[in-house]
C-alpha cells in the first residue's frame, strides 16, 4: 500500500509520518467543514444581505479538499497516532483560514486586512472571542451570524464533530479526538469514541437550542427589548462554546439583568465536563456531579471568586446590591470558563479586581467542556501532587498515587500534566514579551499588566484583555506582529499545546 | 464418609492428618513421592493422576465421595477439578482452595458451580483480624456468626492480679465468658470453681467477643484494643490482611521491598500508608516510628525474612509482633525467637475445610493445642440424653460446654439453665472424645 504511494507522491526522504495520509484525511474534512458557510446564507437572504461571499468561501474550502484528497488519493485510509497531530494541528490552521474567507470576500471596511481577517477566524474557531472588529455596527448581520456560528462550530470540537458524523473516522479517531477535546483523559463515557462524540455534540446541541429559547422567551415577553430572536442565537453560539464574541458594542452590558443570568448559567454550564453531564442529567445519576472531584472544584472555585468580587466591587463602591453580585457573578464565570463576554467594563476596575480576573484566567473550565486555559482537572492535579511531594519530603519510601475520584491515576499522566503546565506558563511569557516589545515599538500603548493579560487571555481562549483591549475595546490597535503572536497562541492554546509542539520536533518527522 | 482428596501438599497433608482416623480418604496428586510420602504416615488410598484429567478423577473413583476437595496450590486446577467433581459426583460436597480472593467473590455471587471456596489469604487475614481483636490471646475463633468466641491465652506475670491465684469462683472475670480448659504441662483441668489459675498456665475461655476483649485487657500489658499496624509485605496473603484491618478501622502501615508491589497495594488500599522499603534499614524504621506501633504483621513471602524483620522490629520497640509462617516448622521457629503470634496460612486453610468433613449437625470445629483439642458447634437432638438437663447436674467428661444458641443468640450457660432440644451448643473437648461427645449429644 505504502509502496504504491511512494510510487505517486515520491517522498524524498524517509518521513517518520504517512504525509499523504494526514493531507488526505485533512482533505476530507476541509470537504465537509465547507458545508459550515451555507449556515448564514438564510440570513443574508432574511436580511437582504450579499450572501455570496460564503458560497464562494465554502465553495473554495471544499475545493481545495476535494483537491487534496484527489492528490492524495490511494493514501492509506488510516491515519495513526503520529499522523493526528499533523491533521489536527493543520485542519485548525485551515478552519481559521476557512473562517476568514467570508470576511475578506465581503470587503467591508472591518476586517479587510488578510491579518484581521485571519485573527478573527482564528479567535472565532478556538472559542476565544477576542476582536479586532472597533466598530461593530460595520458588520452586517449574516457576517456577523457567521462570526459566531464560527464559535460553536469549534466549540465541542470540528474533529469531535467529524468523528461523529464521518464513517472514515471510525477507526483511528481516538487520537484525533483525545488531542482535540480539551482535558486530559476522556474516561467518562468508556464507549466506542463514535458513540462518545455523538453524545457529546447531542447534548451540546441540545444545551445550545434550550439557551436559545430561553433567551428569546425573555426578549418576547418584553424583559428585554435587545434581546431579539436573531440576538438570542448569535449570544448562545457566543456562550456554549464559551466563546464570547459580543453581538453589541458593549458587550453584555445592555442586555436586562434576567438575560445576564441566562447567559451566566450556560457560560458556567459549558465550562463543566460534557461527559459528566451526560451521565448526570441524560442518564439521571446526579450523584455523579456530587462525586466529581473536578466539578466539586469547579464551582467552589466559582463560588469563592464570586463571593471575592462581589466584596471588592461592593467596598470600592462600583456596584451595590443585586448589581455587585450579578457583575461578580457574570464577570468571574465569564473569565474563569474562559468565554470572555462582559456585563461591565472590567477594564476600569481598579488593578485589584483585575489582578483576580488575570488569575481566574489560568483557570479554565474543566476537562471534556468547551472551556479553554489550564483546566480545573489539572490544577487539582498538581495540588495533589505538590501534596504528595512535600509528604515524600517526610518520608521518601512513601508510596502514594495520585487519585481521582478514588481511582489512582497514571504517572504518566501526572507528568503529562506537569509538562503541559510548564508548557503553558513559558508559551505565556513568551507571548507577553513578543507582545510587549511589539507594543513598545509601535506604540500600541499597551502596559505591562496589559500585555500579560493578552497574552494570557488569547493562550487562554478567554477573550478580553485590559486596558484598550478590554471588554468593551478591541485588539485592532495591536501591530501585526502581536496579532501573529497571539493567532499562534489561540491556536496552541485550543489544541492544548501538545500536539503543536510535537509537530516542532525533529523526531515527529524524520526516522 | 468418602472422602476425595485433590493435592497431597502441606494443605492436603494436614486435612489428612485432621481426618484419616473417622473418614475413608483417597487422595489424587501428580507426584509420586508426594502420596508415599502420605501414604507412609496415614492409612489412606493413594491415586498417582491429573487433578484436571476428568479420566484420572474417574478412575480414582471420584464418583462414590461424599466430600470433595481441591486443595493443590494451583486455583486453575482446583477449580477444573472442582468442575469435574461436580459432574462425576453429584451429590457430593465440593470444596475447593483458592488465593485468589477474587473466585471467593464469584462463588458468593453464585458464579461457581462449587459448594465452598475457602481462600487461604482471607482466611489467614481473619484470623489474624481475630488476633489483633483479642492481642492477649494466641488463638482465637468464632463461632455462631460471631457470637461467640473462643480464645486459648497464655498468662504470665503481665495478668491481671484479679485473676491469678484466686479460686474461679472468687476471681474477677468478665461477664458472659466461661474458663474452659486451664493447660498445666501436659495436664487439661477441665476447672470448676476451686480452681487457680497460675502464671505459666495456659487456659481457654469461651465468651462473647466483648468478654473475649476483656479478657485481652486483663491478660495484656498492652492494654486496650490495637488501633494501629504495621504490614510487612504487600502481596498476596499481606494486601488480604491490610483489606481487612482497614475495614475494621484499624490505621495500616505497609513496608514493601518491591516497587511495582507497593505501588499496586497502594492503588488498591486507598486508606493505606505504603512505604516501598525493606524494612531492615534501623533509620528507616526509627525516622517512621515503625516500633511505636501498637502491632507488627510479618507477611512476607519469606520466613526467614519474617523472622529477622519481627525480631527488628522488637528491637526498635514493637510490643507485639504476629508472623506469617509459610512452613509449617516455622511456628516453632517463630516462638523460639519471641514472636508473639504465628499464623500457617495452609493450617487456617486446612482447619476451614476440615470443617465440612464433620457430622452435618455440626456446623464449625476448631481445634487448639495442634490437634489436641476441638471445639465443636453441635445442634441437639431429641434422642439426647443431655436434654432437659441442668447444667450442674452433667457429668464431667473431658468436655464442657462453652455457650448454647438458641433463637439465634448467645447464652453462656449458668449452673440453673436447661439444656433444649434445637439448641447450638459450643463445646470443648478432648479431640479424642469428639466422636461421643457429637453421639451423645
Amino acid at each position: 500500500m505504502s509502496q504504491a504511494v511512494g510510487h505517486r507522491i515520491g517522498p524524498r526522504r524517509r518521513l517518520a509520518i504517512d504525509v499523504p495520509a494526514a493531507v488526505n484525511l485533512i482533505g476530507a474534512l476541509a470537504k465537509y467543514l465547507g458545508l459550515a458557510a451555507l449556515f448564514p446564507i438564510p440570513f443574508a437572504l432574511w436580511y437582504e444581505e450579499p450572501f455570496w461571499p460564503f458560497l464562494a468561501a465554502g465553495a473554495i474550502v471544499s475545493g481545495f479538499g476535494i483537491v487534496l484528497e484527489r492528490l492524495t488519493s490511494g493514501a492509506a485510509e488510516r491515519v495513526g497516532v503520529r499522523e493526528g497531530f499533523l491533521v489536527v494541528s493543520a485542519t485548525w490552521l485551515l478552519a481559521a483560514g476557512f473562517a476568514a474567507l467570508p470576511y475578506l470576500l465581503s470587503s467591508g471596511p472591518q476586517l479587510s486586512s488578510p491579518i484581521d481577517a485571519y485573527f478573527e477566524g482564528m479567535s472565532g474557531f478556538t472559542t476565544t472571542g477576542s476582536s479586532v472588529v472597533s466598530d461593530l455596527a460595520e458588520i452586517n448581520r449574516s457576517l456577523g451570524m457567521w462570526r459566531q456560528f464560527t464559535q460553536w462550530l469549534g466549540g465541542m470540537g470540528i474533529i469531535v464533530l467529524a468523528i461523529a458524523v464521518l464513517p472514515r473516522l471510525r477507526v483511528g479517531g481516538r487520537q484525533l479526538m483525545e488531542s482535540e477535546l480539551p482535558g486530559p483523559e476522556i474516561a467518562q463515557l468508556s464507549e466506542h469514541i463514535r458513540s462518545t462524540a455523538r453524545k457529546l455534540w447531542i447534548l451540546y446541541v441540545g444545551l445550545t437550542a434550550l439557551q436559545v429559547l430561553l433567551l428569546a422567551l425573555v426578549g418576547w415577553i418584553g424583559i428585554d427589548d435587545e434581546m431579539t430572536p436573531y440576538q438570542a442565537l448569535a449570544n448562545a453560539f457566543a456562550t456554549m462554546p464559551t466563546g464570547g464574541f459580543s453581538t453589541l458594542p458593549r458587550s453584555a452590558e445592555g442586555f436586562s439583568p434576567t438575560s445576564q443570568w441566562i447567559l451566566a448559567f450556560f457560560m458556567a454550564v459549558a465550562g463543566a465536563n460534557f461527559a459528566l453531564m451526560y451521565l448526570g442529567v441524560v442518564r439521571r445519576r446526579p450523584r455523579s456531579f456530587v462525586h466529581d472531584e473536578e466539578f466539586r472544584l469547579y464551582i467552589a472555585l466559582m463560588l469563592v471568586a464570586s463571593a471575592a468580587t462581589t466584596a471588592m466591587l461592593w467596598g470600592y463602591g462600583i456596584a451595590e446590591g443585586e448589581e455587585a453580585v450579578r457583575a461578580a457573578v457574570f464577570q468571574t464565570v465569564s473569565i474563569m470558563t474562559t468565554t470572555g463576554l462582559a456585563s461591565a467594563d472590567f477594564a476600569i476596575w481598579p488593578v485589584l479586581l483585575l489582578l483576580s480576573l488575570f488569575a481566574l484566567m489560568f483557570v479554565g473550565g474543566s476537562a471534556g467542556s468547551t472551556g479553554g486555559s489550564i483546566k480545573v482537572v489539572r490544577h487539582l492535579l498538581l495540588g495533589k501532587v505538590l501534596r504528595r511531594e512535600i509528604d515524600q519530603t517526610l518520608s521518601p519510601e512513601f508510596v502514594m498515587p495520585i487519585r481521582l475520584n478514588g481511582s489512582p491515576v497514571d504517572e504518566r499522566t501526572v507528568r503529562s500534566i506537569a509538562a503541559f503546565v510548564l508548557l503553558y506558563v513559558g508559551f505565556w511569557a513568551v507571548g507577553a514579551s513578543v507582545i510587549a516589545i511589539d507594543s513598545a515599538i509601535t506604540g500600541a500603548g499597551l502596559g505591562a499588566l496589559d500585555a500579560l493579560a493578552a497574552s494570557a487571555t488569547t493562550l487562554g481562549n478567554v477573550g478580553p484583555a485590559f486596558g484598550s483591549a478590554g471588554p468593551m475595546g478591541s485588539f485592532a490597535e495591536l501591530g501585526d506582529a502581536s496579532k501573529l503572536t497571539m493567532i499562534g497562541l489561540m491556536w496552541a492554546g485550543r489544541l492544548e499545546i501538545v500536539p503543536v509542539v510535537v509537530l516542532l520536533t525533529r523526531h515527529y518527522w524524520r526516522l | 464418609m468418602k472422602v476425595f482428596l485433590i493435592g497431597a501438599g502441606q494443605v492436603g497433608t494436614t486435612i489428612v492428618e485432621a481426618l484419616h482416623e473417622d473418614h475413608e480418604i483417597t487422595v489424587l496428586d501428580n507426584e509420586a513421592s508426594r502420596l508415599r510420602a502420605i501414604a507412609g504416615r496415614f492409612d489412606v488410598v493413594t491415586y498417582e493422576g491429573d487433578g484436571t484429567s476428568r479420566k484420572d478423577l474417574a478412575n480414582a473413583g471420584v464418583g462414590s465421595a461424599d466430600l470433595v476437595i481441591a486443595c493443590t496450590s494451583r486455583d486453575e486446577v482446583n477449580l477444573v477439578a472442582g468442575m469435574f467433581a461436580r459432574r462425576e459426583a453429584s451429590g457430593a460436597t465440593i470444596v475447593i482452595r483458592t488465593s485468589n480472593v477474587e473466585y471467593v467473590e464469584l462463588w458468593r455471587g453464585g458464579q461457581l458451580d462449587v459448594d465452598f471456596v475457602v481462600s487461604s489469604e482471607l482466611e489467614t487475614a481473619f484470623a489474624i483480624s481475630r488476633i489483633i481483636g483479642v492481642p492477649a490471646a494466641r488463638q482465637t475463633d468464632v463461632f455462631a456468626e460471631g457470637q461467640v468466641q473462643v480464645g486459648e491465652f497464655d498468662i504470665d506475670e503481665d495478668a491481671s492480679p484479679g485473676v491469678l491465684g484466686v479460686p474461679l469462683r472468687d476471681a474477677e472475670l468478665p461477664g458472659d465468658s466461661t474458663v474452659a480448659a486451664i493447660i498445666r504441662q501436659d495436664e487439661t483441668i477441665l476447672p470448676g470453681g476451686d480452681d487457680v489459675i497460675h502464671t505459666g498456665d495456659r487456659i481457654v475461655v469461651i465468651g462473647s467477643p466483648r468478654a473475649a476483649k476483656a479478657w485481652s485487657t486483663l491478660l495484656w500489658a498492652g492494654g486496650g484494643a490495637v488501633r494501629d499496624v504495621v504490614v510487612y509485605g504487600a502481596g498476596r496473603v499481606g494486601s488480604a490482611i491490610a483489606r481487612v484491618l482497614l475495614d475494621q478501622g484499624i490505621s495500616v502501615r505497609m513496608i514493601e521491598a518491591s516497587p511495582e508491589q507497593a505501588r499496586r497495594a497502594a492503588d488498591a488500599l486507598p486508606k493505606a500508608r505504603v512505604y516501598n522499603a525493606t524494612g531492615f534499614d534501623p533509620d528507616f524504621l526509627e525516622r517512621e516510628r515503625i516500633g511505636q506501633s501498637q502491632a507488627g504483621i510479618f507477611a512476607m513471602r519469606d520466613d526467614a525474612k519474617n523472622q529477622y524483620a519481627a525480631s527488628l522490629a522488637q528491637v526498635h520497640g514493637m510490643a507485639f509482633t504476629i508472623a506469617i509462617a509459610h512452613e509449617a516448622v516455622s511456628v516453632a521457629a517463630f516462638e523460639q525467637a519471641g514472636i508473639d503470634v504465628s499464623v500457617n496460612p495452609r493450617g487456617v486453610t486446612a482447619e476451614e475445610i476440615v470443617r465440612f468433613a464433620h457430622d452435618p449437625r455440626m456446623q464449625q470445629v476448631a481445634m487448639l493445642e495442634g490437634n489436641r483439642y476441638e471445639v465443636l458447634d453441635v445442634t441437639t437432638r431429641e434422642s439426647s440424653r443431655y436434654v432437659g438437663m441442668a447444667f450442674r447436674d452433667m457429668p464431667v467428661h473431658g468436655s464442657l460446654i462453652g455457650a448454647i444458641i438458641r433463637d439465634g443468640t448467645a447464652i453462656f450457660p449458668h449452673g440453673d439453665d436447661v439444656l433444649q432440644v434445637g439448641d447450638r451448643v459450643i463445646i470443648f473437648t478432648e479431640a479424642a472424645n469428639a466422636p461421643w461427645v457429637v453421639e451423645a449429644l
